[in-house]
This record gives C-alpha cells, structure tokens and sequence, in this order.
C-alpha cells in the first residue's frame, strides 16, 4: 500500500528573509529522515523586496517501490501546509484558492507593508484583521507567530523561527532531531539557528500567539491645573478633550489650552461625531510643529536613550545624532513678528533653505535647540502663528456654518482638517487648498450646497489617494 | 558599517568580488564515478557539462541560469584548469553564441548559457550564422526560460528561434537524473546532426532539487591541455554562396533527418502510460510531465507514484518532431490532447498536419482545452486536462473527472470568497534598501515635480524597478543597453532632450556601442544617466568589464569614463548617488546643456547588496576580536512626523516603513525607520532636497569602544543630562 498523496508545503517570504535557507533546511532533514522530497523556488531576483516563494513536497513513506512524482507547482486544494513570513503574503496564497480546508497555516503576524500602502498619505494599510479572519476561516488551523518578538528574544532570524513552527505544527513527519541535525548540517549560525527553531517549535506547539492588534490609542491625563476644563464635557469626549488640552499645554501655556476649550464650547452641544473630530483636529492643528516645537520635541528627555536603544549602543557608548533640519527664510520668518516676517519675506532670499545635519547629541547642538525651545513665549506674537489661528478659525466658521445646515457636510467640512498637515511646501500646499474650498464658503453653502458637498469628499479621499495632484504638474 | 558615506572607488574595486562564495556547490561538481549529487538542477546540468567533456564553457548571466557560470567562475582552479576547460563571461549574449564558433571545424565540446527568450534575440545573429554552418564538435545552449510567474522579461517561446534556425530543442522532463543524462546525450546529438543543441529549463526547474549518480569528470581529447594539431580552413563552412545554399539543403535533407533517427534511437522521447491502447492519450513538452501526471492524480487517473491510466507520448525534444513517433502514438486513438505551453501552438498544428497526412481521422485537441498564453501551472494544466477528458472519457469515466475537478474548483472558489474584497497588496521586486540607485530616480521625481513630465528612456537591469510605484519613472524599454538608442526619435519630436537611463551592464552589453557611440555620431540632444555599481546586480552581483576584476578574479581596468573620452563625449560628470541635491543639480544642468550633444551622467556608488555582504563579514570579524564596531542607522521623531508619506513617495526603501500611532491626534501611521536601515542616508536627503520635515536623523554609535572613547562618551553624556537631555 502506497500513500495517497505527497505532502506539499508552500512557503512565502519576502526577498532577504532567508526563505531559501528554510527550503534548504527542509529538504535536508526529510534526507536525515529518510523520506523522498523535492523543493523548488521562484527566489525573485537578487533584489530584496519582492514577494518570493519555495515550494515543497515530501512523500510521507520511506522507500517507496518507485520514485514518487513530484511537482514544481501547488494546485488548488492540495497544500497541507502554507507558510508565510508575512500575513498578506499568505493572504496571497488563499487568494490563489491555495488554502482550504485541508490546510494548515503557519504566519508571522507582523505586518511588512508594500510601497502601496506606504505611499498613501494618512492610513493606506490593508485590513489584516479581516485577512486574518478569513484565513481562519478557510484553513484547517491557523498558527500566527510574533516572529519578529521570538527572533529577537532567541537570537535567531525569523526564518529559524517558521522552520521550527512548521516542525511544531505536526503536519510533516519529521520530527525536531531531524530538523535539528539539518540545521547543523547547514554549518552557519548553527547555534543562534537552533535557538530560533526551539522558540518557533515551542511557539508552534502552544498554538502560536493570536492575531496581531495595532497598539491601542493612549490618551494623556489632563494636567490638574486643567481639570476644571472638562467640567460640561460629555462624559465620551472627555479623553481626546483631555489630551488636546494636555497636548497644548505642553506646546504653548495654559491660556491657550483654555482657548481650545474655548473654541470647542459651541461643538459639545452638537452630535457627538462632529464634536470629536473637531476635538481631536483642532487640537492637533493648534499645536502645528514649527522651529520651535520641533526644538521641543527633538529636547524631548529620553530622546537620547530611545536612539541608543534603536542603534544597539549602551549608555557609556559614543552616540552621534545628526538632525536633518532644512531652516529657510519662511521657517524663520514664522517665528518673528509680523513686520519683520514679511520684510524678510519680501526680499525673496533663502527660500531654499540651508540643509543642516545639526549635531543634536553634542552639547553645542543639544543647547542650540533647546535656545530654539526656549522662544516659546515669543510665539504667539510670531507672523507664522497669526497665519495659523487665522485659517483655523476659517475652518471652524466654515464648520460652523455647515452644521446650521447639513450634519453630515458638517462633519466632512470638520475632516478637511486633514489638510493642515506636513511642513513647508507640504504644508503650504494643504493650506492653499483649505483656502480655495473656504472661499465663498457662506455662498456656495446657499446655493451650491450639494456641489460644495462633492467638492469636500473629493478633498477628502484626495488628502489620502492623491496627496501630491495639486503639484504633480508642475 | 555606514553607507552614507561614498567609498573610496580605489578601495572599493580591489574589494569587489570577494563577497560571495560557492565552494560548497565546487564540491559537488568534482564527485566521482557512482557517487550522489545533491542539489539543485541547475548545477546538475554544469555537472553534466563536465562529464560531457566539454572543452570551453561560456554565457552571460542572466536569472536563473546565472548559477552555472557563478559556480564555474569560482572553481577555476580546482575545476577548470586541471581538465584544461577554457571558461570566459561573454560581453553579451551574441558573444556567447559566438563562442560555439569553436566547435565549427573542430571536435571540441562547449556549452554556452543565458536568460531566454531575451538572450536569444540578442544572440539569434550568431546562431543563425552557426546553425547554417553547422558543428562538427558537439555544441549546446543550456537557456533559462524566464516564462511565467518570477518572470522580468516578454513572454515569448525560444522554441520559433529553434525553427528557423533549425536547432534541436530539448525540453526535458523533470527528473534530475533524465535532466543530466539527456544533457550528456545532447552533445551525442549535435555531434550527430551537426547542429547545435538547445535545452530549455524553466525558472522552477533550475532550482528543483533532486540527486543523481554521478561519473567521474572527462578532460577534452583536446583543449587548453593538449591543444589542437592545427587551424583548419573548409569554404563549405563559410556563410557566402554556394555554401549558404547547400548549408539550407543540408538542414532539411540531412542534419535534421539525422537528429530524428538519433532522437528515434536513443529514446530521447518517452512513452508512457499503464494502457497504451487506450483511445485517449496526451502529447506533451517534457517539462509539462510533472504539472500532467499531477493533474491525472488529482481527476484519478494516475497514482502518487507517477503511474498513469492514460497513454502519453513525453517529448523531451520538441524540435524537431518524429513523424513517424507521432503517428504511431495517433493511430488508434479517437482523440488526443496537446500540452503545450505558450504560443503559438507550434507541437499542436505540427501534430494536426502529421495526422492529416497520415490519413488518421484522430480529433487533436490542445489551445481549444488549454489556455492560448501564460504559465502552464498546476492548476490550469488540471482544469484543461479534466475539460479534455470530460469529453474524451465514456459516460461515467468522464463524469467522474468532472466531478473531481468540480470539487477542487469549488475548494478553491470558498477559499477566494472568504477574502471578501480584503484586497491583496501587490508585492513586485524593487531597489534595495541602501540601493545606490533609488536616489536617482527621487532626484528625477523632484526635477519633473517643477520642469513638467520628461521623455525618459529605462533600460533593462534594477533601474527597470524606477517604472513601479512609488517612482513610475521610465516610459519605455526596448532591451538591453538600448535605452540610449530608443530615445533618439523621441527628443525632436517632444522638442526637450530625452534622458536615458542605463546601468553599467548595459553599458557594456550593448550601450556602448548601439548608444553613446551613435548619439555622439549622430549628435543628439540627450542626457545618459549611467548607473555605475560595479556589476550586472540584477541576476546576483556578477562582474561587469567596469568590476575591476574578471569573474575569476583576475584584475582589469576597464573603465566607461575611459570609454567615453575615447569616443570623444566631452560633457562627463560623475556624481555621488547618494547625493539627492548634488545629483538633481548635475541632471538640471545636464537639461540645459542644449547643444552640447550627449552628456553623460555616472551616478557611483557600490551595489548596497555586495558592499552589505563584505560589511557584514568584517562586523563579524571585528566582534570576534572584540575591536570597537561602528553602528549607523536613520531613525524619524515619531512625535515630529506627521503622517503625510511624502517621504515613502520619493523613497520606496523598504526600511522606511508604517508604525501605527498612539497618539490620537495623528492621522494614521507615522514612518519608521526599521532596523534594517544602511544608513545611505536617501530619506535625509531626500527630506532636504523636497524640504519635507524635520522628522529624519541619522545616529552614528560606536559599540565596545576604546577606553578612551568611553571616557568622552561618559563626560559629554554627563554635560547633557546636566542640560535636561536623557
């Protein structure tokens, strides 16, 4: 009697995750163990991003009376085992109708997002929740591993890791002395090798670590002295209205925390989502990074150690930091006062700017921005700050005015806010744009109101699909 | 090891090529008579090549047969020399084939290799010129089939070049030990009809592990070891009338009837199959066998061991056919299925035509069951071949099939279902982290955001990647070291000089000559980008004439600025890659050079990959001996980002990645700079050249330090934390 059928194994990695050492690794021990085995892979080329893919199959009985065929390629409803380095990458395999009932999957958690996501502005992440849901859903097990957690704390690398969770999961029969002498056959790295096989097999074994959750939002504590601000505050709103006003603190004093409330007071009333998106834009607008707060949050206590921990130095190790900042006649001009603002602007110099790469870990550069810091005062008589409030209270009157009439254009016209992001001409540009759809806000209101509806979903959807179509023509 | 900082090129050529070793493949390709290979085919055939005792091997690399070369270049001396096998890295594909010129009037074995179809077009010249004259000496063409899924170039089949030249064409079933046996009989065959042989191997068929029994190694009767008794001259070689006519008779009237008796002899083509008298039957491309026999297993009608209940003619070559193998497989049968991968269906309409001239009245089935074009995989083979014999099979046999290949479609289909519309994010090959050329194209992404569009002409190689997001640079590619030429129309048309961008391989491939040679001639108004990092980086780091070194390891100084000056280009500028500002300035100018005539641009700096590799055995080294290790990294102020990406749409570095806020007042993720990060500094300096924001740092540490190093270290830090820094 002859088995039935091969085992096949697909494994899914990205270039330079050792995806091809893993195969390696799997077709020495099912020689070590006896059984026939063949891999194959379609490696990518030599760069280091694409998705790669190995393919394994392993005839589960020794000395079979002849030769078992083997394939090159996995069918639909044939994987007993799908493998990935990367969740999307084994969402890519169900997608192909590679993963059903008759599967086991075996996936890192851990996001490695592609350039697509990346590159749109605000969140362009791919659900992997539902991904994962649905890999549950279709497969005969799922084991998600926080590889990159167990790589670190066994001193292994990731793919160690996968070969010791797929070893685990039971479904080959080979067990951990032949994975164990494959990767000692190996000769590289054999010792941190094995100590990221034994944290995947002991992984794999209590049934993996669950699904991946992004880290819950923390909300600061509203400092004391502020404490009365809440009073009147619904009871939902009062963590985002307790951070903005913490968060203001910190960027400017106490009077200008309570101006937040202030300008908040007419919005609490109103229905619930249109007072939190006006809560949480207004509080991040108000606190608009210029020099000086980023002097301030580039002083920030603990900065140092977290970029020692980062580069893998300890305390009493040298540590340079250079800043990439890229001061021009507008930055400057943003913290001065008025007049002299636009002196300096009218003469057209230095709108380039000078690229700096400020040596913020050495006394000299750490003092210069503290001194930038310390302007904090001066800032609500500067020129870049009057341009703020002035357009942030543009915005709230056009909010204002749309809530008399439309709750729902109330609350996009609140989202536009997403605009007033980024710095210099990013920032320049988003700010335009809020201006050109506030022109004539009241009118277009009146009479255009389902056109000026349209025109601010489109600043909407373009803020995240579109970023850069305002410049794109040059 | 710190990446930003450009290195010396003095330095960097003498290091160069030092980074990547195959011992452990040399060892297996010195195993003697009846011991076991294990490996990967594509190493199985480079030892079938030895034990074929071939006394010239060449090809130029090209994914995934670049291993063959890889593997040889490194044992030159414990391989090479000792069997006299003269071994050299052709300057293009044209050169390789014309390196079989050597088997013409001599009996000496030689194989040559690379990428198809895209080598072949490159080499068709010389095969054609080959082909006419024919071999005495037995001469093979192992090409890498870059078809399907992991495929970089047009889809389109070697098997018409093996037509019209009329060139033996194997497409061997996948079973290391066949592979490596008709390897060996290929020569027999060329030697046999006077033609040179091609073997065809797909992307997963090279990297297919298996074994073998191996043979001891042969020396060439004659090669660098015992040289030849003389040059020989023979007119009827020579590609002028008459000989041209009699060369064309002598391919249809004696060299290919002579490879189908040899092919008919030797059994090259297999006939398999429990019941050949069954009136069903497959004829198929070796290298289908598997994904065939798989489907059969699948609808039940083979077992796990290979055995099947449906007759199959298994061509190992498919070019040329054997009528009368064919014929006798049609005869009796009322239909038969033609698995062919690709088009046109060349097996398929020869197949007809042999029935129609047999008088055979069998139905041939084939593009009608099967896809026209792509990949023949798993699951298309199986749904073509249940649609086949739903069919073909009686009553319950074809319901039966049927119903399998229902069930499976229907697994499948739950499987695509549960997604729910969760879309999959595309996940294409691109630029390194560290990649010397990604800020290229961010400086040409900056110049375009203010100039308006540019004409810019891409070539083949890692700068092909600038076409995808978040670059999409580049409007066309016409092949290898083309891109300068595929400009020339262009730019008098749009009225702006064109740009064309091209790597140092590509230069030295074709460039040279087809481009900065004829722009120069021809004086055209453009701009050539040249990407110099050191080697052909996108088939795995080989050496280019520019390395400094020969794939052996011998020194050489060859250099493309030499090259140009000798052509007389006089606007040069060589400019540091990493360098966003320095680099968008220099292609400004470049622009607005009118009139000068070409210009040439060499963006330098190293291959990220093989300067990591040699950064990385020297850390290791200098761990072992305790020795103070320098660290660089770029990070960005999570609290200072603010989530816009602009950074990501002029970067696309894979370290530069999302990290989900906590802060509730962004806007979605912030970037991050992930531990992968070369230091290359790209994200500064591209935040600097589009003064994006302030996020960027770079940290510069230095782990197990001095004595004295840790005393200033531990001073400066006390005067920080005396000004309120931790």
């Amino acid at each position: 009697m002859t088995a039935e059928r091969p085992l096949c194994l697909q494994i899914a990695a990205l270039g330079g995750q050792g995806g091809g050492v893993l195969t390696d690794w799997l077709t020495e021990a099912a020689r070590h163990a006896g059984y026939p085995a063949q891999a194959t892979s379609i490696p990518g080329v030599a760069q280091r991003t694409g998705a790669t893919t190995y393919y394994f199959e392993l005839y589960p009985e020794k000395d079979p009376p002849a030769p078992p065929l083997f394939s090159l390629f996995p069918d639909t409803d044939d994987l007993a085992l799908m493998a990935a380095l990367e969740p999307t990458e084994a969402g890519r395999a169900l997608e192909r109708g590679l993963i059903t009932g008759r599967t086991t999957v075996i996936t890192a958690r851990d996001r490695i997002y592609s350039t697509d996501e990346k590159m749109k502005a605000g969140d362009g992440r791919v659900p992997a929740g539902r991904m994962m849901d649905a890999l549950q859903a279709s497969a005969a097990g799922l084991i998600a591993l926080d590889v990159e957690d167990l790589a670190r704390r066994s001193g292994g690398q990731g793919n160690a890791v996968l070969f010791g969770a797929i070893i685990g999961a039971g479904v080959l029969p080979l067990g951990p002395d032949d994975a164990r002498d494959a990767i000692a056959a190996g000769g590289k790295a054999v010792d941190s090798n094995l100590a990221g096989f034994e944290a995947g097999l002991e992984a794999a074994k209590r049934g993996g670590d669950g699904p991946a959750r992004d880290p819950d939002l923390v909300y600061d504590p509203v400092p004391d002295a502020l404490a009365g601000e809440l009073d009147g505050v619904p009871e939902a709103l009062r963590p985002i209205v307790g951070h903005g006003l913490a968060r203001l603190l910190d960027y400017q004093d106490a009077a200008y925390a309570r101006h937040y409330r202030a300008r908040l007071a007419p919005f609490l009333a109103a229905d619930e989502g249109l007072a939190r998106e006006v809560a949480r834009r207004l509080a991040a607008w108000m606190a608009a990074e210029d020099v000086i707060r980023v002097a301030q949050l580039k002083t920030k206590p603990g900065r140092l150690a977290r970029i020692r921990g980062e580069l893998g130095i300890g305390p009493d190790e040298p540590l340079r930091v250079y800043d990439y900042l890229k001061p021009g006649a507008e930055e400057v001009a943003h913290v001065l006062p008025d007049p002299l603002a636009k002196a300096i602007l009218a003469t057209g110099l230095g709108r380039k700017g000078i690229g700096l790469r400020l040596p913020s870990a050495h006394p000299v550069g750490f003092g210069l921005l503290k001194l930038m810091a310390a302007l904090r005062p001066l800032r609500r008589r500067s020129h870049g700050f009057g341009k703020e409030q002035a357009a942030i209270e543009q915005w709230l009157a056009a909010v204002t005015a749309a809530a008399a009439v439309d709750p729902a254009l109330a609350r996009d016209t609140a989202e536009l806010a997403v605009w007033a992001r980024g710095y210099g001409p990013v920032r320049q540009r988003g700010l335009d744009r809020l201006a050109g759809l506030f022109a004539h806000w009241d009118d277009r209101l009146k009479n255009n109101r389902d056109g000026l509806a349209g025109a601010v979903r489109k600043a909407i959807t373009d803020a995240r699909e579109d970023p850069d179509g305002d410049c794109r023509s040059g | 090891m710190d990446g930003g900082t450009p290195p010396n090129v003095g330095q960097m050529r003498r290091a160069k090529g030092m980074e990547r070793s195959f011992a452990g493949q040399v060892r297996s390709l010195v195993l003697g008579d009846g011991e076991t290979f294990h490996g990967e085919t594509i190493l199985a055939v480079t030892k079938a090549l030895l034990q074929s005792g071939v006394a010239y091997v060449g090809g130029y690399p090209g994914a995934p047969v670049s291993h063959l070369m890889d593997v040889l270049a490194d044992a030159s001396d414990e391989i090479l020399k000792p069997l006299g096998i003269h071994f050299e890295q052709a300057a293009s594909e044209a050169g390789a084939a014309a390196m079989l010129g050597a088997s013409i009037h001599y009996p000496l074995r030689g194989a040559v290799t690379w990428k198809s179809i895209v080598g072949t077009n490159v080499a068709s010249d010389a095969l054609s010129n080959l082909a006419s004259a024919g071999v005495v000496g037995g001469a093979l063409i192992v090409v890498g089939e870059d078809y399907g899924e992991g495929a970089s170039v047009i889809q389109e089949r070697t098997h018409a070049m093996a037509m019209k030249s009329s060139l033996p064409l194997i497409d061997p079933r996948y079973d290391m030990a066949r592979v490596v046996d008709l390897t060996e009989a290929a020569f027999d065959l060329s030697e046999a009809c006077n033609l040179p042989v091609v073997m065809s191997l797909r992307i997963r068929a090279c990297h297919m592990t298996g074994s073998f029994q191996t043979k001891a190694n042969r020396a060439p009767a004659h090669g660098i070891n015992n040289p030849l008794p003389g040059a020989s001259f023979d007119y009827g070689r020579i590609v002028l009338p008459p000989s041209i006519y009699a060369q064309e008779k002598a391919k249809v009237e004696r060299r290919l009837p002579a490879a189908q008796a040899f092919i008919r002899d030797r059994g090259l083509n297999e006939l398999m199959g429990e019941d050949r008298n069954r009136p069903q039957g497959i004829i198929l491309q070796g290298g289908t066998y598997s994904v065939v026999i798989r489907a059969l297993r699948r609808l039940g009608l083979a077992d796990a061991l290979g055995r099947s209940q449906i007759p199959l003619l298994v061509l190992n070559v498919i070019h040329p056919l054997v009528p009368d193998q064919i014929t006798g497989f049609l005869e009796g049968k009322e239909s038969v299925l033609v698995v062919e991968e690709g088009n046109p269906a060349f097996i398929e309409n020869q197949v007809r035509a042999l029935a129609q001239q047999a008088g055979l009245r069998t139905a041939v089935h084939g593009k009608d069951r099967l896809p026209p074009a792509g990949e023949y995989v798993a699951a298309t083979v199986r749904q073509g071949i249940a649609a086949y014999l739903a069919h073909a099979l009686p009553g319950a046999d074809g319901q039966a099939v049927d119903a399998a290949n229902g069930a499976i479609e229907a697994a499948g289909a739950r499987s695509r279902d549960s997604l729910a519309g969760v879309p999959v994010p595309p996940r294409p090959p691109g630029f390194c982290t560290g990649c010397p050329e990604r800020p290229v194209f961010t400086a040409l992404k900056l110049i375009m955001a203010e100039r308006g569009p540019l004409h810019i002409s891409s070539d083949i190689g890692c700068n092909t990647f600038a076409t995808l997001p978040p670059f999409n640079i580049g409007n066309t590619v016409l092949g290898y070291g083309l891109s300068l030429a595929s400009g020339g129309a262009v730019g008098p048309a749009l009225g702006q000089p064109v740009i064309a961008i091209m790597g140092d391989g590509g230069f030295w491939h074709n460039g040279l000559t087809t481009g900065a040679i004829n722009a120069q001639w021809q004086g055209h108004d453009t701009v050539l980008i040249i990407l110099e990092n050191g080697y052909a980086s996108a088939t795995g780091q080989q050496h280019v004439p520019s390395s400094g070194s020969t794939p052996q390891g011998r020194p050489s100084v060859v250099s493309i600025e030499a090259a140009l000056k000798g052509i007389g280009v006089r606007w040069i500028r060589r400019v540091d890659s990493y360098s966003v500002e320095a680099t968008r300035t220099v292609i400004e100018e470049a622009l607005d050079a009118r009139g000068q005539g070409l210009r040439v641009i060499i963006s330098d700096n190293e291959c990220m990959l093989a300067k990591k590799r040699r950064g990385k055995n020297h850390q290791a080294k200098a761990r072992r001996q305790g020795k103070p290790i320098r660290k660089s990294r770029f990070g960005v102020d999570e609290s200072v980002c603010t989530g816009d990406h602009s950074c990501m749409r002029l970067s696309g570095c894979p370290s530069l990645s999302l990290r989900p806020a906590t802060d509730p007042l962004k806007d979605g993720p912030t970037a991050t700079v992930e531990s992968t990060c070369v230091a290359c500094a790209l994200c500064g300096e591209a935040a600097h050249a589009a003064r994006l924001c302030p996020s960027f740092y770079k940290a510069k540490g230095l782990a197990n330090p001095a004595f004295w190093d840790r005393v200033k270290a531990r001073v400066a830090q006390s005067v920080l934390s005396w000004m309120g820094a931790s």
